[in-house]
């Protein structure tokens, strides 16, 4: 079966540890064997702003080791897949791959473009199909309507990505929701970014960006959000309580991570294989819900 | 459709609100901008404004205006550009890049102005100091009890955080230099 280096990035692995946990629990019931590799480091997305070149060797350098070990790699955060995915078209020019060969020679690797970078959810897709994640499903989420998000860097730019997905009207994650059993909801922010990539530098129009979509949630009467992006997660959960703080919202959307959902229909245990628990907002009225 | 009728709002007023100083402008701005390989797409903007029509952060703060920065590169408009804080506003989300009926990748070309910003002291303290971080760990956090106990808990792997090799890398790039022309107090 299927064999692929896990890339953690740093935001899931320590803030978010619930996606990696159902992540782990879905490949293993699949049979995706992940391999962890110790030296793996931040995925230089956001280093580009100081520095294009240092931003790219960064990347470069986690696809060097995942090459030396012989495998691709699977990613969670839809910004490291953006950010591996993107390294790997611009080092296809020679003197791009020559200047940063140079620096990772100083860490005793070489990057050649033999791995390719996958999202869990491409694997989930493209690798186990649609077809025998329906035959493993266990528990019915016929009940629940779900508002899917897929993280802009998981589809775009599409130098990187081709168009395995229209940007504009993006199928795969809707799929995926159906096959697990429950319905994805369609609605017109669908392709509204996170604003988590400028959170850092500007809080408030991250925040403008987050409500927009809620408010156009609200009236959609969806259970759930379900993403596959820790660092969407964020914005989407994490910040759901200050911005009700700051903005005097009552926002009360349950957000969960796809492999959460995928597990809960293949009948994991909530809390120990998918850590459910940690969700910032409860999703007991979702398993309410799950027959 | 909000955007698009935005831009054409702005094009009765026949410009951009952009107010140009001959004196201060540099011509040549617009060739050191090209000089670096992802900002080469720069020479076929027409200037459109199908990047700002579907800008998610322009529809929220209007004054961040991605068709509004190409052409104060082009007008040579140096100054303004590098020391203005919107280019760091960008959500990254690609929209522009993905809709430019001229390929023109925006989001490569506002790279280069953050990189050529930053070499004058413009980048935000967050940037550098998440790169110091990553030196420290390899990853942008610190290392903290409370999420190793955690996922010791949830029977996760233990984390490396060796941030050794990416030190050098980073050491290699003139972060120094960008970092010593901050004010981190800012």
């Amino acid at each position: 079966m299927s064999k692929y280096a896990l890339f953690l990035g740093c935001t899931t692995p320590t803030q978010v540890p619930q996606y990696e946990l159902s992540a782990r629990w879905v490949c293993k019931y699949f049979g995706i064997e992940l391999i962890d590799i110790k030296d793996f480091v931040c995925c230089g997305i956001n280093q580009v702003n100081l520095d294009i070149e240092t931003g790219f060797s960064l990347a470069a350098m986690n696809l060097a080791l995942a090459e030396s070990e012989k495998l691709d790699v699977l990613t969670l955060c839809a910004a490291c897949t953006g950010a591996l995915a993107e390294t790997i078209e611009k080092l296809k020019d020679e003197a791009s791959r020559d200047k940063v060969n140079k620096k990772l020679k100083t860490v005793g690797l070489k990057y050649t473009g033999q791995s390719k970078v996958k999202h869990i959810s491409r694997v989930l897709y493209e690798d186990i199909g649609l077809e025998t994640i329906k035959k493993g499903i266990k528990k019915d989420l016929s009940a629940l309507h779900v508002a899917p998000h897929y993280g802009c860097h998981y589809l775009k730019p599409k130098s990187a990505f081709g168009d395995f997905e229209k940007p504009d009207n993006p199928k795969r994650l809707h799929h995926l929701i159906s096959a697990a059993g429950a319905h994805p909801i369609e609605y017109e922010t669908l392709g509204l970014c996170c604003g988590g990539k400028t959170f850092p530098v500007t809080k408030n129009l991250a925040h403008s960006l987050v409500q927009k979509k809620f408010d156009n949630l609200m009236d959609k009467e969806a259970d759930a959000m379900v993403l596959q992006c820790q660092t969407c997660y964020l914005m989407y959960s994490g910040q759901q309580k200050e911005i009700n703080e700051n903005y005097g919202k009552r926002y009360d959307f349950p957000v969960i991570l796809y492999p959460q959902l995928l597990g809960l229909a293949l009948g994991a245990e909530p809390k120990k294989d998918l850590g459910l628990d940690l969700n910032e907002i409860s999703v007991n009225r979702i398993l309410d819900k799950i027959l | 459709m909000k955007g698009l009728r935005q831009m054409n709002s702005e094009e009765k007023n026949s410009d951009l609100g952009i107010t140009v100083s001959i004196s201060e402008c540099e011509p040549n701005f617009k060739f050191e901008v090209l000089s670096h390989p992802d900002a080469s797409g720069l020479n076929a903007c027409f200037n459109c404004g199908t990047c700002t029509a579907g800008c998610p952060i322009h529809e929220v703060f209007p004054e961040y205006n991605p068709r509004k920065l190409a052409k104060m590169v082009k007008l040579g408009m140096k100054k303004q550009v590098l020391s203005s804080p919107y280019i760091w506003y960008c959500a990254t989300c690609h929209n522009c890049e993905q809709r430019c009926p001229q390929n023109v990748k925006f989001f490569n070309i506002l790279n280069v102005l953050k990189n050529l910003a930053a070499r004058q002291g413009y980048a935000p303290s967050c940037w550098i100091q998440q790169t110091e971080q990553i030196a420290k760990t390899g990853i942008v956090f610190p290392t903290e009890d409370s999420w190793i106990k955690r996922r010791q808990e949830m029977s996760l792997p233990f984390l490396n955080l060796d941030g050794e090799k990416a030190k050098r890398i980073i050491e290699s790039s003139g972060m120094n230099e960008i970092k010593s022309k901050v004010n981190l107090n800012e």
